[in-house]
């Protein structure tokens, strides 16, 4: 495990020598470029300049190119197996996400009913598997919507443009729920219901949880069902440490679960080791949904046939 | 325009106003006393639910020991004297009663492994634990929907309303301290 961790840390060093090799192109290119402007050296500087800025962009162009490699193969040769090794029956397929794994519905992030359908819809790192026995998917999704911004052109003319704003990216998680129940539930903290369906406003007991949350469902009795004291308490412990990106819907007895984090789950940057405390941070990532089986009691099918 | 008049538009104005607030914190109690309603209705379905597994589990171990048996039937006489519309406080005298026999069938079912391990039983019990969790739903939604009306109705000017259409505040379903946890069964 070691050798092939520094084996690809090689890889990544290699990749990071060329970006840093564009910095001194740069570097001598604005210098030549702002000399160019004295009049001591004249055109010819500001030339080589643009040149050397041109050269340097390259350079950085190839650098992150050959970076993205990098971390293509890295996922493919050794996070597969490392993250698949987490979890009973674990397979991790980096280059597929929701709605690009054959079985799956591709709107399978829409039927959350908490997440806007968007006008660009990227998926991948996608991770299944089993913990205790309940079976999950997750997936990266990264989501952006059409916005456009008004400007002043040159001619002081005002002119719109179009621009793509993300407005979701992080993981989104099904789990099979371990009760039978009838009807819808959602709880939310950052998202709105995107469906048509007729959700109405249910306060529970607890105070606090009511400030966190706001709970949707159709039928009142089966937000309270879903949503035992205990399970409360354990969406708060959740809560806790994601503060303000958390969604869940309970729907046709599966528990969806979306997490706003705004970056990948598990990315190499440039620039960063690649060592046993990056995996430890996959670990973590992979040990949030232990923690959602555990906390939520998942694994507890008293209710269930199975 | 005179000044009478515009004395009188005011007024006029802040009465209309004063009469919409009326209706509808009117109409916004008599929705609250409704979902307490529905709520009670609820606990009501899963009682006669816990009843009726209950009557099945019952009717399981008769054959192992007749006490139990005994205890259910008491249970079933005292609801046949009772009204169909049960008070709060009856469901809870009727809950615990339930309570007392379920506790006695899981001390029997300790001592007969073989019932332990007998698929019709298993089957009760788990769905026993299921309408256990249906009922504490049913408890909760109702006192938290209590809770709701009751604050509204002590609260001023709304208790004015409350007053005037003679509403007054519910009693909680109240549950042993241990009912209040979640359901643990042993499988």
């Amino acid at each position: 495990m070691k050798e092939g961790l520094q084996e690809h840390q090689a890889k990544k060093k290699r990749a990071e020598r060329i970006i840093l090799l564009g910095l001194p192109f740069l570097g001598f290119g604005i210098l030549a470029a702002v000399l160019g402007t004295t009049e001591a050296l004249g055109e010819w500087a500001v030339t080589v300049g643009v040149v050397l800025i041109i050269f340097a962009v390259l350079v950085f162009v190839l650098g992150f190119a050959l970076f993205q490699r990098f971390e293509t193969n890295f996922k493919h040769e050794f996070l597969k197996d490392y993250l698949s090794g987490l979890v009973e029956e674990g397979e991790f397929v980096p280059q597929k996400g929701f709605g690009k794994i054959q079985g799956l519905d591709p709107a399978d992030v829409y039927n959350t009913e908490f997440i806007e359908r968007a006008d660009r819809f990227y998926s991948y790192d996608f991770f299944r598997g089993k913990i205790d026995g309940v079976d999950f998917v997750s997936s990266d999704v990264k989501l952006q919507r059409i916005e456009y911004e008004t400007y002043r052109d040159k001619d002081g003319k005002i002119r719109r443009r179009k621009k793509y704003v993300t407005y979701f990216h992080g993981r989104v998680f099904h789990f099979d729920f371990n009760k039978d129940f009838d009807g819808h539930v959602l709880v939310l903290e950052r998202y709105k219901p995107q469906t048509r369906r007729k959700y109405q406003k249910v306060e529970f007991e607890s105070v606090d949880f009511n400030k966190k949350f706001r709970t949707l469902a159709t039928r009142e009795h089966t937000a309270f069902y879903i949503l035992t004291p205990h399970f409360m308490e354990s969406l708060m412990k959740i809560e806790k440490n994601h503060p303000g990106n958390l969604g869940f819907s309970f729907i046709d007895n599966k528990l969806y679960f979306a997490i706003h984090t705004g970056k990948p789950t598990f990315s190499v940057r440039p620039f960063r080791r690649l060592d046993e405390k990056l995996l430890e941070k996959f670990r973590e990532d992979v040990g949030l949904i232990h923690n959602l089986v555990d906390e939520l009691k998942l694994n507890r099918k008293i209710f269930k046939e199975d | 325009m005179q000044g009478w008049l515009i004395a009188l538009i005011v007024i006029g104005v802040l009465l209309l106003v004063v009469l919409i607030w009326y209706i509808a914190t009117m109409n916004n109690l008599r929705q609250l006393k409704v979902k307490v309603k529905e709520a009670e209705s609820g606990i009501d379905v899963a009682l006669t639910k816990r009843f009726d597994t209950l009557s099945k589990m019952v009717e399981t171990v008769k054959g192992y020991t007749k006490h139990e048996a005994k205890t259910f039937e008491n249970v079933v006489k005292w609801r046949q004297n009772m009204p169909d519309e049960l008070t709060v406080k009856q469901k809870e005298e009727f809950m615990e009663k339930m309570n007392q026999v379920q506790s006695d069938i899981n001390v029997v079912v300790e001592n007969y492994p073989d019932l332990k391990a007998e698929k019709v039983f298993t089957n009760l019990q788990r769905s026993i634990a299921d309408v256990e969790e249906h009922l504490q739903a049913s408890r909760r939604m109702f006192n938290a929907n209590v809770s709701r009306l009751n604050s509204r109705i002590v609260t001023f000017p709304v208790s004015i309303v409350a007053a005037k259409i003679n509403m007054q505040k519910y009693p909680f379903f109240e549950a042993e301290p241990a009912k209040t946890q979640d359901v643990k069964m042993e499988f």
